[in-house]
């Protein structure tokens, strides 16, 4: 039997340009595949994506809905980017958005009957703080006892979903709610502002341009920017250097539990306004995608998460309009991530075929 | 079974050298033949060549009079040439016994039988059932073997084998090798130890930068003979003055250090003892894998050790990290440019800003200070002749004499009153080694101190003003310059002693 001999070889250098078009060229693939699979199942493929991709976004109404989603995913992303740039692989967003809302939801229970302007700052800075602590626990374990932080992040998500199952169907839930798994409505003050009448979109979307804008400023102007670039290319390099590593570990996992916490707080004290069981629709686990497709770049970051969030109400549009599961929204996100990461493998390694040759096993 | 090997004008290049140059020889069963060379002497070639692992330019193997193609190492077991490598393959969650099933086409059944007669005959004690994370270095060892063993051998080759083992479990290996000996197994010993090529070998074949420089009968041979022929006797490099420091100022002193690993492929230090004047260059040789590396982390900081066993200018600096070791003035240069000592991502400015500490003034209030940088950066480019006048270039783009002259220079360029350095000159061309040769010497003319860590004894005898060899882990008397010669570090180098 013959077969064809492959090579796998690493390229030299890889341009830059196309560093940051690949991340689009794997959109189009989406497209492309997303128009394949409506076809099989029978629908005109160029109909079906103009649902999908289109018909969210051509009112105000829309345009509204998609920063809404883009908003909490943008920040998750950005926080995560402190994490996955220096190689500590934290998979944990969604629980430590869930546990920042918690937090956060707590404290705007606790100031249920309070009126004032200083109320949702404070219930902001306590899911931010919330999503920190929980994010310390994997960081403080893999410091100090070498656990793994994939493992650790990512358990801890059932922790803190089981948590506030617990919270909303016990002590917390409402006493005038029939039994509902919900917590009472938030007061006025603990609600972010409405930025536009008839719209949902609210200022929470101040705070993820703040947070882009000084993450930006922190991992390109700082040291500590300077220290989580370097120990994402080497450890051995940082460790020569004299980082203080186990330090940085937990500063970046901070980060990135704050920024998940604070996407957290604005769902309930933005669109949901209590707590329940589903206060987010997964996005701590598709903000990873929203990391990579904007590879880990605040401001590619900016544009993954909006295109991100498109396939959330794609999905809702579709299940209405084409009566497809609205799971059909996360098919995409995966081929958004598959299509990615199988350009990036092109990109950064090229296959020779060497020509057949006698199999002799 | 009588088996005769023959490899003939084996030659293989790589780019930038020549790894084996027609090497011819011969060996026939019944022997034990060592394999003797320094590193980058061109054995683990040659080994690679006989497995089937790498294949040679030009030459060819001949087993029992027939040539044979080892285009894989498929081949190599097919031809029943057995290999056990430095570096154990095992899968430490198994059991040994899957271990030894899982490239064996044999039945279980069977394949126990076989192993038990292996074990019994060799007299190994090994439980088949225990996971080989449970197991010493010594018996890993054995289940490599044994995996030979069961393969019915007609050559088996070891690649250092000792260097993982204790004493005892060398004795016990070596009892092993000569009984396979016995059995009629030809056996080819690839080492740099003079004393166990002359405790277990009968013939010995020396290698030095790819060539084959003799072919011996151990009875003839000294372990002074043997050092000679590995090393070379390339005396008549130019060599710095040699300068007597009596009197000069301690810089740097080390007592009673002791380093013990966790990891069984790093070598534990012991009780090292070492002082050093202002303006002095203090050499120190061995062969790679004797605990230079351990040495390099422990001198720079990346392994912190007791408080007081290191003093520099008179501070206990044992505690401090690399960082804070460079606000006493202390520099370091270590051996991996690439994946240490620089980032190739990264822009030449910015891996100029690793060498930072707080009066650098690179970061300011925890901000970049990208200007300082690129200004020192510029300053270092040329000062050092760097072929590059953009601090912006991505690292990746300097040839290896190139940015070994941006490491040096980073590490120089803030004065430094000691630079460690490992290896400074390892895959260099000639030109890039005379430069950093020239540097090194002209930083202690300057007064400041170096310390040389490198497996290149002529580098060592033209820089060093003392001299001392670790091996295993251990350092030997420190010798002044003008009273060692390659020969006497050959020895020390091999583990005998000289008086």
């Amino acid at each position: 039997m013959e077969v064809q001999l492959i090579k796998i070889e690493k390229r030299n250098d890889v341009s830059r340009s196309i560093y940051f078009l690949t991340p689009v060229l794997a959109i189009f693939l989406t497209l492309f595949g997303g128009g394949i699979i409506f076809f099989i199942l029978g629908f005109n493929p160029i109909e079906a994506l103009k649902f999908f991709f289109i018909t969210p976004i051509s009112d105000l109404y829309g345009l509204s809905e998609l920063l809404i989603k883009a908003t909490p995913l943008c920040l998750i992303a950005i926080g995560l980017s402190f994490c996955f740039k220096s190689n500590n692989w934290n998979i944990g967003a969604e629980g430590q958005l869930i546990f920042g809302g918690v937090v956060g939801g707590g404290v705007a229970l606790l100031f249920y009957n309070h009126d004032g302007f200083y109320v949702l700052p404070i219930i902001i800075l306590s899911g931010a703080i919330g999503g920190m602590l929980f994010a310390m626990i994997p960081a403080i374990l893999k410091t100090y006892f070498n656990t793994n932080e994939i493992l650790v992040s990512l358990m801890l998500v059932y922790v803190a979903k089981l948590l506030l199952d617990y919270l909303v169907v016990g002590p917390w839930s409402n006493p005038e709610g029939f039994n509902f798994p919900e917590t009472r409505q938030f007061s006025e003050s603990a609600r972010m502002p409405i930025l536009f009448d008839g719209l949902r979109i609210h200022a929470g979307i101040f705070i993820t341009l703040i947070t882009v804008f000084l993450s930006w400023l922190i991992l390109y102007k700082t040291y500590l920017g300077f220290q989580i670039k370097v120990s994402g290319f080497s450890l051995k390099t940082a460790k020569y250097a004299g980082f203080k590593g186990k330090t940085m570990i937990i500063i970046v996992f901070m980060i990135s539990g704050a920024c998940a916490g604070l996407a957290g707080v604005g769902e309930i004290t933005g669109p949901i306004g209590q707590l329940h069981r589903n206060i987010s629709p997964d996005y701590g686990f598709t903000a990873i995608i929203v990391a990579f497709l904007g590879r880990l770049n605040p401001v590619g970051i900016i544009f993954a998460s909006l295109i991100v969030a498109l396939t959330y109400l794609g999905a809702e549009t579709a299940q209405i309009f084409l009566q497809v599961p609205k799971y059909t929204g996360q098919v995409f996100q995966g081929m958004i991530l598959f299509f990615l990461l199988g350009s990036d493998y092109l990109l950064f390694f090229k296959i020779k075929f060497l020509g057949l040759k006698k199999n002799e096993l | 079974m009588n088996t005769k090997l023959k490899v003939s004008e084996i030659s293989k290049i790589y780019p930038g050298c020549i790894a084996n140059d027609k090497v011819s020889l011969e060996f026939g069963s019944g022997k034990i033949y060592a394999l003797l060379g320094e590193n980058g002497a061109g054995k683990s070639t040659l080994v690679k060549i006989l497995s089937g692992v790498v294949k040679p330019d030009e030459g060819k193997v001949f087993l029992n009079d027939e040539s044979i193609k080892l285009n894989s190492p498929l081949d190599a077991k097919k031809n029943n040439i057995g290999m056990v490598f430095q570096h154990f393959n095992l899968f430490e969650t198994l059991s040994v016994f899957e271990n030894l099933s899982i490239d064996s086409d044999k039945k279980d059944e069977d394949l126990r039988v076989l192993v038990n007669d292996i074990l019994k005959k060799y007299n190994f004690k090994i439980d088949l059932d225990v996971p080989v994370l449970n197991l010493s270095a010594g018996q890993k060892q054995k289940v490599e073997i044994i995996r030979c063993l069961i393969r019915n051998p007609k050559v088996l080759i070891m690649d250092e084998p000792t260097s993982v083992l204790t004493e005892q479990e060398t004795d016990d290996l070596f009892v092993s090798l000569k009984q396979f000996s016995k059995d009629g197994i030809l056996i080819i010993y690839i080492t740099h130890k003079l004393k166990e090529v002359l405790s277990l070998c009968d013939e010995v074949a020396v290698m030095r930068k790819g060539k084959v420089v003799s072919v011996s009968n151990t009875i003839d041979e000294k372990i002074e003979s043997l050092a000679n022929k590995m090393v070379g006797e390339n005396l008549n490099t130019i060599k710095k003055k040699i300068n007597n420091f009596k009197n000069s100022e301690e810089i740097l002193k080390i007592s009673n250090l002791n380093f013990k690993s966790d990891d069984p492929y790093e070598t534990n230090l012991n009780n090292l003892n070492l002082s050093l004047k202002k303006g002095e260059c203090l050499g120190i040789a061995g062969i790679s894998g004797n605990g230079q590396n351990e040495l390099f982390q422990i001198l720079s900081g990346e392994i912190i050790t007791e408080d007081t066993s290191i003093m520099f200018r008179n501070k206990e600096i044992g505690k401090l990290n690399p960082r804070e070791r460079r606000e006493y003035l202390m520099a370091f240069s270590p051996e991996d440019r690439i994946s240490q000592a620089a980032v190739p991502e990264l822009k030449i400015y910015e891996n100029v800003a690793l060498n930072n500490f707080k009066s650098s003034n690179f970061f300011e209030k925890g901000l970049v200070n990208e200007k300082k940088i690129k200004e020192h950066s510029k300053k270092i480019l040329s000062n050092f002749s760097v072929n590059t006048d953009n601090v912006e270039l991505k690292s990746q783009f300097l040839s290896g004499g190139n940015l070994q002259k941006l490491i040096i220079g980073r590490e120089l360029i803030t004065s430094p009153e000691l630079l460690v350095c490992f290896n400074p000159t390892w895959g260099l061309d000639v030109g890039a080694i005379n430069y950093i040769h020239e540097t090194l010497i002209q930083i202690n003319e300057q007064g400041k101190s170096s310390i040389l860590i490198s497996t290149d004894n002529d580098e060592l005898l033209k820089l060093s003003d003392r001299i001392c060899v670790i091996y295993k882990g251990k350092l030997s008397k420190i010798m002044s310059a003008d009273t060692v010669n390659a020969e006497k570090l050959g020895i020390l180098m091999g583990g005998g002693s000289i008086d």
